[in-house]
């Protein structure tokens, strides 16, 4: 008896220490975007438009698309994205995807002029605590010529007890899961940025904040 | 040496004070006299208070502890006390999508020798006395891991070398017919790398029952930072782990004598208060001999 209790209570012991599992609630709604940027095409040169498809958890995934033209004398569109600037004037691109159940797009106006514009692109929001640690302040999200920047404002301010955080851009606000990892966080009051290259304006949704070792998300903010 | 393996989890490492709770008190041994202990200590937590003391998730983190214990007494005023843990074991869940199932961060875990306190206890009032009093100085040897795993988030040890100075004051008496005792302590608890330095409080009050054989105590232990130490903005550095750790656990034990001199025991600890530490309970239980 009292060796099958010592048993008992080692074996216990023992499946206690063993690795188990955690589980995220990180369903988010699939999503659909042009990545590309342009204002107008010149008159009788062709753009290739691109865009990308987030799955349930915000995982970029290979699917054929449909691409629209709510006027092909203006913008012709192949099924591939080639868009042709047929005449002056102006046009809405559409990108869909049906996945077997829902049909997701996302659209973009086009002008035909005499010349290729394509702007900059900026947003500004506000980043939010989603824990008891403080995390607060504004910024400016902004396309460059390189990639991007994430500028955050005078008013940020987040604790500097929270052992290792990091920034990350995310397409789930619920996970780092392929996710960008801006690096860890420096500064913890006042104006600061980030300058990233090789990332697209329209690549992620979301700037997130974690809390690297114990994978504990800590705030976001939305594009 | 990096600024991370300077600077500790403060969310495990803090824990290991609660393993400290044992036999104490301003009662140094006899002469020649020892009580030893081999126990087994651990916790897991899902949660742990933050910084403005309230409750936040975490992944799931394990601390298991194998460690021993032991109180000799050189002369009947002077005692060494030794607390080794000989094996630690700190791990931390696989994160996964409850919506795919596939692993987002896999879980890991370390093993290794964990940390080491020698201690010395010295009754600055002779042995009877009313109300006895003892000083003791305990050195922690971080003989532990303090960075593992890929993230480097894993430890076994705290990392720096601490100096404890604590006064003991106490007094044995009688509850109708239960032998009791009640004491207290105050301390210093000075630490190095950065990390901010302790007062430590706490108070014991434990009776003896079934004629001596089954000893139960309850104590409150409470630590205030000094909060003098570095954080992740004075370290300049995003790896630097929290400091600034303090907190309120009550803890409850019951020892009990299988023979005069052999036992087993069990006990329960957690934090009722605290900011940067776990939020769920600790548990030990172990077996002692006491040299009668």
């Amino acid at each position: 008896m009292k060796n099958n209790f010592i048993f008992l209570f080692l074996t216990a012991l023992i499946l206690n220490g063993c690795i188990g599992d955690d589980f995220i609630l990180d369903e988010v709604h699939p999503v659909l975007t042009i990545t590309t940027n342009v204002d107008t095409i010149e008159i009788g040169t062709t753009f290739q438009f691109e865009a990308k498809y987030f799955d349930n958890v915000g995982q970029e995934r290979e699917v054929l698309f449909s691409w629209f033209s709510s006027d092909e004398s203006i913008v012709g569109i192949e099924s591939d994205g080639l868009a042709f600037a047929n005449e002056l004037g102006e046009a809405t691109i559409t990108v869909d995807y049906n996945d077997g159940n829902n049909t997701i797009s996302d659209s973009r106006t086009i002008v035909v002029g005499d010349y290729t514009v394509s702007s900059l692109q900026t947003v500004s929001g506000n980043i939010v605590t989603t824990s008891s640690y403080v995390l607060e302040g504004d910024f400016d999200f902004n396309e460059t010529e390189a990639g991007v920047e994430l500028i955050l404002k005078d008013n940020y301010q987040a604790s500097s007890s929270l052992p290792g955080l990091y920034v990350y851009l995310s397409n789930n606000k619920n996970s780092v899961a392929d996710a960008y990892e801006i690096g860890g966080v420096n500064t913890f009051s006042g104006a600061h940025e980030y300058n990233i290259t090789g990332v697209g304006f329209n690549d992620f949704q979301y700037i997130v904040y974690f809390c690297k070792p114990f994978n504990v998300k800590v705030g976001e903010g939305s594009f | 040496m990096s600024i991370m393996k300077k600077q500790l989890i403060i969310f495990i490492s803090s824990l290991f004070v609660f393993s400290t709770s044992y036999a104490g008190g301003p009662w140094p041994q006899a002469k020649s006299k020892g009580y030893f202990k081999l126990s087994e200590w651990w916790t897991i937590f899902d949660q742990h208070f933050t910084d403005t003391g309230q409750i936040d998730p975490n992944v799931t983190t394990g601390v298991f502890n194998t460690n021993f214990y032991g109180e000799f007494g050189i002369t009947d005023r002077f005692t060494v006390l030794l607390n080794a843990s000989l094996f630690s074991r700190n791990y931390m869940n696989n994160l996964r999508s409850q919506t795919t199932t596939e692993i987002i961060v896999p879980g890991e875990g370390l093993n290794s020798l964990g940390d080491i306190d020698l201690g010395f206890k010295y009754g600055l009032t002779q042995a009877g006395a009313k109300i006895p009093v003892a000083i003791s100085l305990t050195l922690g040897i971080p003989s532990g891991k303090t960075a593992g795993g890929s993230l480097e988030n894993l430890q076994t040890g705290d990392g720096e070398f601490n100096q404890m100075l604590q006064i003991d004051a106490g007094r044995g008496f009688k509850i109708g017919n239960t032998p009791s005792y009640l004491s207290s302590y105050v301390g210093f608890n000075h630490r190095t790398n950065d990390f901010s330095e302790e007062l430590r409080l706490g108070f014991e009050l434990g009776l003896g029952l079934l004629n001596n054989k089954l000893w139960v105590n309850s104590k409150v232990n409470i630590v205030e930072s000094l909060k003098n130490g570095a954080t992740a903005a004075t370290a300049n550095s995003a790896s630097i782990f929290a400091n600034n750790t303090e907190y309120a656990s009550i803890a409850f034990e019951a020892n009990y004598y299988l023979t005069k001199s052999l036992g087993f025991s069990a006990g329960m600890a957690g934090a009722f208060r605290g900011e940067v530490i776990a939020a769920r309970p600790s548990y030990t239980v172990g077996v002692f001999y006491d040299m009668k």
